[in-house]
């Protein structure tokens, strides 16, 4: 079971997941406050397995949102996924459909950006895989452990820690690097400022609302810098 | 619906549709490759809606507007650090550093 791919790929992801722990620990210590019991704080983190939509999802659920507001604006945040399956792909086709099942499991932020990078360095699909593998295995871990930490023993950290802002920083962490082309700016000024501008509108869709038209003030910019060039 | 129930709906129907959107181009749609302007589209969501998730927590923990809080100025120092370094860890310590630095000077 555990090829050298694999473990190259459980270590090689430590570091990431200690970033994740006090994300994780807000996860749980979130689920707490929320009011949830122990087996949907569990199946939060298990069956959710994004920090991102599991703390959206708290937020919206924490402000009385509707079920369909909850879904609609954690659907157009997992978006993403969508971006990460179609990149993953042509790199995971050749493998058993088991293999693509288990690997879209796991398939995160992080581990993403470390198993694209193998088996951009590969050739040997079955080899990436393994190393994927690896790397969803060391998050799924964290994750679960950090979650379940945070929701039993999350009352033990001080307030005073401000232990909640390790979330941006996490999503900080993120975008912060993508800021170095016009149309990824252009759709973080534009979300950022909607953000506030609907602050008003209820139930938190000023979220959803912010993150549409981000994407699609990012979609013009670039159409328009690319027919710019044309010229 | 109200309580426990809501958030297993909650639960149930999120996961299943991130679990469908990690699948969909792996198996589902596997022989269709990806129309152009959607995955043009797909390339902005991290930026526009992890945007629209940071700004109000780092802005208005509180519900309020405030503009030059230590919280924003932490954030800032975390953005600069991420810009140049690529790394968690390494934004995670600074911006928690500046919080806490900057809440015990602000007492």
């Amino acid at each position: 079971m555990a090829s050298p791919d694999f473990r190259a790929g459980f270590v090689e992801m430590l570091p990431a997941c200690l970033g994740l722990i006090p994300f994780g620990l807000v996860c749980g210590i979130g689920a707490q406050a929320a009011g949830a019991d122990a087996l949907a704080a569990f199946g939060l983190s298990t069956i959710i397995f994004s920090g991102a939509a599991q703390i959206l999802a708290l937020q919206l659920y924490a402000a009385g949102a509707p079920l369909a507001i909850v879904v609609l604006t954690c659907f157009v945040l997992g978006l993403r996924l969508l971006m990460y399956s179609a990149a993953m792909a042509p790199h995971l086709a050749t493998l058993s459909p088991r293999w693509q099942r288990g690997l879209a499991f796991v398939l995160t932020d992080q581990a993403f950006a470390a198993a694209i990078r193998r088996f951009n360095a590969t050739h040997d699909p079955r080899e990436g895989a393994r190393y994927f593998a690896g790397c969803g295995a060391a998050l799924w871990t964290t994750w679960q452990s950090t979650n379940l930490a945070g929701y039993f023993a999350g009352n033990l950290i001080p307030v005073s820690w401000s232990l909640d802002f390790a979330v941006p920083l996490c999503f900080i962490a993120l975008v912060a690097p993508l800021m170095r082309n016009l149309p990824n700016v252009t759709a973080a000024l534009v979300a950022a400022v909607a953000v506030l501008a609907f602050g008003a509108l209820p139930m938190k869709l000023n979220l959803v609302v912010a993150g549409v038209l981000g994407i699609v003030a990012g979609t013009l910019a670039e159409l328009a810098g690319e027919r710019w060039k044309e010229r | 619906m109200e309580g426990a129930l809501k958030l297993w709906a909650i639960i149930v129907l999120v996961g299943a549709l991130n679990y469908a959107s990690r699948l969909s181009f792996i198996a589902i749609f596997s022989r269709r490759s990806i129309p152009p302007l959607l995955a043009r589209a797909l390339r902005f969501v991290p930026a526009a809606m992890l945007t629209a998730l940071i700004v109000p927590m780092v802005v208005m923990p509180s519900g309020a507007i405030e503009p030059l809080s230590p919280r924003v100025v932490a954030a800032l120092v975390a953005a600069a650090v991420a810009f140049r370094a690529r790394n968690t860890l390494a934004t995670l310590t600074a911006g928690m550093l500046a919080l806490w630095t900057l809440q015990a000077i602000g007492g």
